[in-house]
């Protein structure tokens, strides 16, 4: 099984690792449009709620999530 | 429709304008040089006798039927191995030629059986034809001499005999072998008159080296090789042309049948992928289209734990679609969706996602693309500007340096993989990047100059190597960055540091430094350099970023725009681009526009009279994981095994459970359907009517060659559910879905049947820029304007070896059985590969105590299984390696959840896995054996 | 100091050469014993030569016990063998130095004229050194009998890149030793030859294809090979063996062979001076043909061209055996008569009966009866006479020879040897065969000899390759000429 991480925390947290070689605030832009465009709607609610639940995101998921809104 | 008779003219076709004019009996006619008079003669329309000449091969020499007169020449020299010159005076028929050419014929006969009326070529025997056309009457030496008579027959292989007593050798079975497939596996043992075809060293065809592509079949001109389908239904009496529904190469048949029953398939000369050659799954295994295990009345049960029940069509769509729209009123339009299938039509696909979007008012859309080359929509969209393969198949004879990465083309795309090989045999050099010594590497008259056994999940390291070389010894092709290109500079002060170095990743990737570096300077100094891609670039957690990162090396060396160039993915399945293409996706509309462009979707809007959702949807992984947690509860899968092909079989299984409804449209009960509440039975490619696009965008049609054995077309299987849904959805031929796709899809605006059917397919883009389509794309300028380097940082993958887990499992196809095996399973080819066995190194078998043939558990963090081992060295220490053919064997049970970060593809080539003894050479139970259904 | 020469030959050791040179070694280690080559008069070897003020002394057929009556000089001796009227009367150009020298010492070599060819060569243009071969007017000796300089400009011609150099010695004609004693008795000659081609033509790389039958010469060319070394100056020369196949003697056959594959030959156009081995430029000319151009290059095209006949210029070396008297090598200008070879320097049969038919040119030759002893040994002479000269064999049979059965022999002898290619050779040769015998025993003999002349016009005239080509010239000749033995028999 996945175990208890979330489907949309691990994604996140993978999609985040692939830009850390971007400037930061590049980085969270880029992330946050390609969730944008990608992610269903329910998916993305799920990654709100895990960032006010403070999960253990990657810092710049965490701040793509806030961009995402 | 009668039997199609393709002409042959004798000898290839030679490239280049025709401008060598001579005289054939009178007749002047004007052909390209280098032209054999032999062809030459033929398309003035004199058919010189002929028996060793064919026009899929060189000229031979050898039968000495095709003798000419030429004007100012001595003797009478073969009309196949000479060519044209300019004012040549050639004479065809004269008295002398005419005894000489009755001679050759009364020596062949002399040694052949003379059984013409119950021989299984009466009809189509070129033997018999040329004794007919020289006017053969006697056979004056007797039929008491030295002969081959009593040679024996060799039915080894499930599909063909070959009948020694009838051989003339004429060699073309064996050149055949060796310049259309590649193998060599044929030879002629003995001189003389001893000499004798043999299949390798003297055994039979099975244990040679032979893949059954039938290329040999075909080139044989008498009953010696000969369809065992032939031999036992007799001569068909027509043709159909069709395109094979197995991989992405995407073969032109002849369909040859008596009435409805098909007879055989015979790839077809003007096929613009295979021109006339083909492998045995498209040229033999079609005999799962009339097995027994056919499901054709639909059938509903109330719980998955009941037994099916046959149902008319009428109750099955009601069932569905009463049912869909319940659980969209509890729970929400976006509740349901569906699943397309890529190996069912364009037209039966484009009716999904209309159903989707227009009935199901979502964008719950998306296809099996999702699992192999869904990073390839992406990384090549993101950089070129378009979701697909640059080059058509033909180009890579103008190739001078040939890369293949993480794909193994003479088992996964082996009609276009002989094409790759008679270019390398031309001199062509070969770069390998693979864990596995995959069997290029080192086959007949090739060798690759460099293998780079790379470490699974390490790919983008030695690709941004590779870049990195370029770079740094000023080997980028300035002008043509500087002019097509956008974001070079950043990307190349990136690439040029030094981590990014093949020194630097040597010891992660497990690459000599000094091979990377060589096999970078060899690609980037290419005159035409050409990189062909698989699955062991996109199923992994940077599939995406390879592919970038691959487009990024590919434009630093100035190698798109052209013939012998490109990125080219070999896409797997028969329609899997066209399924793309279709908008099987949850994020993008037919044409690859995304969903939250209003004026695409208002284009669509106002074709189809509803709104349609501007968020992007659920991708298959997501669509279980919302259906674990409740959110999404209904499922149409056409087409597709999910529960087979799909990674971490235990979440699917689940995923499936938790879902209300799920609904599987195919041609056998698979794994999926023992989570299904309604069947519908579909329609193979026999039955079907519509067009397949393969890898290099080609559109193929697909033509019955008989009705649908279930009733129902699939496409209007899917009108008929949009319709009782409250979409009234309908067409009276599929060639109208066409037209409907081409009025709305800027790249296919000049599609239609009727195009298809005068020339005879046509690779998209076609429209008013591009009439007759479009070969080699991102000639001049991008689709995108300018091509965009972008980034690509090596991120190691989350799945990393233990101490528990020791050991990395990657996981590939095999020439015989396809995919989830649920078509060659049920044809000859099991004779071939009757279970998935587990590859181990040597060295990782004796550290565990396993032999050779041993059963051993395959584990991992999230399933075991168990299979047989074998014991090979073609993987590198620390790798094994299985398919997923057998369900018994279910290889998905050990895959995890990891996944290309962009497009969630699963990262099928990594997976952490230990590997132990479970018994020493005992067989396990056996799996249901599927009794191959009369060979048909 | 005494000089004994006993021949190294092959010919002379299976007469017992071996043994003699033992048993002078024996009788007095201080004597200096030198393998020399075979002087070619084979019907008297092991033909040992002592050396003398008068120059060296032969003593014919010697066995080991006659050693000590050589030694002593109580031996009957044939004089000085230079001097013998079989040597003294032919014009030894080729095989100027065959017998004279040790093979394999390259001082010898250099002191008997070596080397000057190629030294001479070096100084020249490669379009000069071309010309040269051109204007001597030499013919490829294999049999073909095609003007070497005109393949040797076609090559040179080619764009600079790989070409070959290659020598066919797979010399499989019945009756012919010629090159095997090149190889054995003067390997020099073959090398300089070989590097004079591959510096005319611009080859970097020669091989010597050997039939397997010839270890001796195998060897020696070896070792010969390596001891040229030096003077190769980057031209890579080696030697590759075959493999008991025939056919392997036609030049595309012997590239296939050479390619590793399997000896097919190969259909012309393209012929192999523009893509020949692997694809490549080469030269293929027999052994005698690249033996000889040394000595066109030292002593020029004209020394060499002022011998001969219409267009058959410069010497032939003539190899006589079978059943004749005096067996052995004849080289002398073309234009002599057949007559003249079997006769004079043959000496007629070795029974002692009349001569009834001699082949010339091999097993594909024709048979000549007596009544042509008159032709001249010319190309075109033999050509119009529908008989072949060939590579110079010379095979004698007497009168109790059976012509109907020689003509079956060639059918059976294609049949063994065919590739198996072409349909006229492959299955026709099995079928001639079948027709003699029936012709022999008397069944529908007219209609079998009309089925036997229509089957040579289709080997004739269809083959793909010399070897159905020319089985019915044997065959023919021996209908034609000898027809009464086709008068039916008892099996």
């Amino acid at each position: 099984m996945t175990g208890t991480v979330p489907a949309e925390l691990r994604m996140i947290n993978d999609i985040a690792r692939q830009f850390r070689h971007l400037p930061p605030g590049e980085a969270a832009e880029a992330i946050a449009s390609h969730v944008r465009r990608f992610w269903d709607p329910r998916m993305r609610a799920r990654l709100q709620a895990l960032a006010d639940q403070a999960a253990p995101l990657d810092p710049l998921a965490a701040e793509a999530a806030r961009l995402v809104g | 429709m009668t039997l199609l008779k393709e002409p042959d003219h004798g000898t290839p076709r030679r490239p280049g304008p025709a401008t060598v004019t001579v005289e054939v009996d009178g007749l002047p006619v004007t052909v390209p040089e280098g032209t054999s008079v032999l062809r030459a003669a033929g398309e003035a329309g004199i058919g010189i006798p002929k028996l060793c000449a064919t026009d899929s091969l060189e000229a031979f020499g050898s039968c000495r039927l095709c003798l000419v007169e030429i004007d100012g020449r001595r003797g009478t020299p073969a009309s196949c191995t000479t060519p044209v010159t300019e004012g040549m005076r050639v004479a065809t028929e004269t008295p002398r030629l005419q005894r000489l050419r009755r001679g050759v014929m009364e020596l062949y006969i002399s040694d052949h059986p003379l059984d013409c009326l119950t021989c299984s070529a009466n009809g189509d025997c070129e033997l018999q034809d040329m004794s007919g056309a020289v006017g053969l009457r006697q056979v004056r030496y007797g039929y008491e001499g030295a002969n081959h008579l009593d040679a024996p027959t060799d039915t080894s292989n499930p599909y063909f005999d070959f009948d020694a007593s009838k051989c003339i050798a004429c060699s073309r079975c064996v050149r055949a072998c060796d310049e259309v497939q590649g193998t060599f596996a044929l030879t002629i043992e003995g001189r003389g008159f001893e000499s004798k075809v043999s299949p390798g060293a003297g055994g039979s065809f099975m244990e040679s080296e032979c893949v059954s592509c039938g290329s040999c079949v075909q080139a044989c001109p008498t009953a010696t090789l000969q369809e065992k389908s032939v031999v036992q239904l007799g001569m068909p009496n027509r043709t159909v042309i069709t395109t094979c529904a197995y991989c992405g190469v995407g073969c032109s048949f002849k369909a040859e049948l008596r009435g409805n029953e098909l007879v055989r398939m015979v790839p077809h000369k003007d096929g613009g992928a295979n021109e006339g050659h083909s492998c045995v799954k498209g040229r033999f295994a079609f005999g799962y289209a009339s097995h027994p295990d056919r499901k054709l009345k639909p059938m509903v049960r109330d719980t998955i734990d009941d037994e099916w029940r046959e149902v008319e069509w009428d109750e099955a769509i009601g069932t569905v679609a009463s049912r869909m729209l319940d659980i969209q009123q509890r729970h929400g339009a976006a509740s349901i969706g569906a699943i397309s299938s890529s190996r069912c039509t364009n037209e039966e696909v484009f009716v999904v996602q209309k159903m989707v979007r227009a009935a199901f008012g979502n964008n719950n859309i998306d296809t099996c693309a999702r699992v192999c080359h869904s990073p390839t929509g992406y990384g090549l969209k993101q950089t070129f500007g378009e979701s697909a393969g640059t080059q058509d198949f033909k180009s890579v004879a103008q190739a001078d340096v040939i890369v293949v990465i993480g794909a193994n083309p003479t088992d996964g795309h082996p009609v276009f993989a002989s094409r790759m090989k008679r270019r390398l045999r031309e001199g062509a050099q070969l770069i390998v990047v693979d864990p596995r010594r995959i069997d290029l590497v080192r086959s007949p008259h090739i060798e690759a100059a460099y293998h780079l056994p790379v470490r699974p999940g390490t790919n983008v390291a030695v690709v941004n190597a590779m870049s990195h070389v370029a770079v740094t010894e000023g080997l980028v092709d300035r002008d043509f960055v500087a002019e097509r290109c956008e974001d070079f500079d950043t990307w190349a002060t990136f690439i040029a540091q030094p981590e990014h170095s093949p020194e630097a990743v040597e010891e992660i990737t497990g690459v000599p430094a000094a091979d990377l570096r060589a096999a970078a300077r060899l690609y980037a100094t290419a005159g035409n350099g050409a990189i062909y891609y698989g699955l062991g670039v996109t199923e992994h957690s940077q599939g995406s970023t390879m592919v970038m990162g691959m487009a990024n090396l590919a434009m630093a060396c100035g190698n798109i725009g052209r013939d012998g160039v490109g990125v080219n993915p070999l896409r797997g399945q028969n329609n899997v681009q066209g399924s793309c293409d279709m908008g099987s996706f949850p994020h993008e509309l037919p044409g690859y526009r995304h969903v939250s462009d209003e004026a695409v979707r208002g284009l669509f809007e106002g074709l189809w009279g509803r709104t349609i959702e501007k968020e992007p949807g659920l991708r298959i992984p997501n669509m279980f994981d919302a259906a674990i947690d409740g959110s999404f509860r209904g499922l149409f899968v056409h087409g597709e095994d999910i529960a087979q092909s799909d990674p971490n079989t235990q979440h699917v299984f689940a995923a499936l459970r938790s879902m209300e409804l799920v609904v599987v449209q195919d041609l056998f009960l698979n794994e999926t359907a023992k989570f299904a509440h309604v069947f519908l039975p579909g329609a193979s490619f026999l039955e079907k009517d519509g067009t397949f696009t393969n890898a290099e965008r080609r559109i193929n049609r697909v033509r019955s060659v008989m009705p649908p054995r279930s009733g129902k077309h699939e496409w209007e299987i899917i009108c008929d559910i949009a319709t009782a849904m409250g979409y009234p959805m309908s067409y009276t031929h599929p060639s109208e879905i066409m037209d409907e796709i081409a009025s709305v899809t800027p790249t296919f605006t000049g599609v239609s049947f009727e195009l298809l059917d005068k020339l005879g397919s046509v690779q998209w883009p076609c429209n008013e820029n591009a009439p007759a389509g479009t070969p080699v794309m991102h000639i001049g300028e991008f689709v995108r304007g300018k091509g965009k380097f972008v980034r690509t940082e090596y991120v190691p993958t989350e799945e990393r070896t233990t101490r528990r887990f020791p050991l990395v499992l990657t996981t590939g196809r095999i020439l015989s059985q396809y995919n989830v095996g649920a078509q060659t399973r049920r044809t000859g080819n099991v004779a071939w590969h009757p279970e998935d066995v587990l590859e181990v190194h040597p060295h990782d078998a004796e550290d565990r105590g396993i032999s050779d043939g041993d059963l051993v558990t395959l584990a991992s963090r999230v399933g075991e299984t168990t299979l047989h081992v074998r014991v090979a060295d073609r993987m590198p220490v620390g790798v094994v390696y299985t398919t997923f053919h057998h369900p018994v064997t279910g290889a998905n049970v050990v895959t995890t959840e990891n996944s290309d970060w962009a497009t969630n593809c699963p990262e099928y080539k990594v997976t952490a896995v230990q590997v132990s003894l479970a018994q020493p050479l005992v067989r396990h139970a056996t799996e249901e054996t599927y009794a191959i259904s009369g060979q048909a | 100091m005494t000089t004994v020469y006993v021949p190294r030959d092959s010919a002379a050791r299976s007469v017992g050469a071996d043994e003699v040179a033992a048993a002078f070694a024996e009788a007095d280690p201080s004597l200096t014993i030198v393998r020399n080559g075979s002087r070619g008069m084979l019907w008297l070897e092991p033909l040992v030569e002592i050396s003398s003020s008068e120059g060296r002394i032969g003593y014919g057929s010697v066995t080991p016990a006659d050693v000590p009556g050589i030694l002593a000089g109580t031996a009957e001796s044939i004089g000085v063998v230079d001097e013998h009227p079989w040597l003294a009367s032919q014009q030894r150009v080729t095989f100027a130095r065959m017998g004279r020298t040790d093979p394999l010492s390259v001082d010898d070599y250099l002191a008997n004229g070596g080397m000057a060819g190629l030294r001479r060569a070096r100084t020249m243009t490669r379009a000069e050194v071309v010309a040269e071969v051109t204007e001597s007017g030499l013919r490829g000796r294999g049999g073909a009998g095609f003007p070497a300089g005109i393949k040797w400009k076609t090559v040179m011609d080619c764009p600079d890149g790989l070409k070959f150099v290659c020598c066919n010695a797979d010399e499989g004609d019945s009756g012919t030793y010629a090159d095997r004693m090149v190889l054995e008795g003067d390997p020099f000659m073959l090398i300089e030859g070989m590097a004079i081609a591959a510096y005319a033509v611009g080859a970097t790389e020669g091989y010597i294809y050997i039939r397997s039958e010839y270890p001796d010469g195998i060897a020696t060319m070896r070792e010969a090979i390596k001891r040229a070394e030096p003077w190769l100056d980057g031209f890579n020369l080696e030697t590759r063996v075959g493999a008991g196949a025939y056919i392997c003697g036609e030049e595309t056959s012997m590239l296939e062979s050479l390619e590793g594959k399997r000896g097919m030959v190969r259909a012309k156009p393209p012929i192999p001076a523009f893509e020949g081995l692997f694809g490549k430029p080469t030269v293929i000319n027999n052994v005698l043909t690249l033996a000889t151009v040394p000595t066109i290059l030292a002593g020029g095209a004209d020394a060499y061209q002022s011998l001969g006949v219409e267009r058959s210029r410069g010497t032939q070396v003539f190899q006589l055996g079978g059943n004749v008297a005096r067996g052995g090598i004849v080289e002398t200008a073309f234009g002599i008569t057949l007559g003249e070879l079997v006769e004079g320097y043959g000496g007629g049969t070795r029974t002692g009966r009349p001569v009834r038919a001699v082949q010339v040119g091999g097993p594909l030759g024709a048979y000549v009866p007596t009544s042509q002893f008159d032709l001249p040994m010319d190309y075109e002479a033999f050509a119009k006479a529908n008989a072949m000269v060939g590579h110079g064999g010379i095979v004698v049979f007497d009168e109790s020879v059976d012509m109907a059965a020689q003509a079956r022999f060639a059918f059976e002898f294609c049949a063994a040897e065919s590739c198996g290619k072409c349909t006229p050779c492959r299955v026709g040769a099995v079928r001639g065969v079948e027709v003699i015998d029936r012709i022999r025993t008397g069944v529908d003999r007219d209609e079998n000899l009309a089925v036997l002349e229509d089957l040579c016009e289709l080997m004739t005239d269809g083959s793909l390759c010399a070897m159905g080509g020319l089985t019915p010239m044997p065959v023919r000749s021996a209908i034609n000429h000898f027809s009464e033995d086709f008068e039916a028999r008892q099996p």
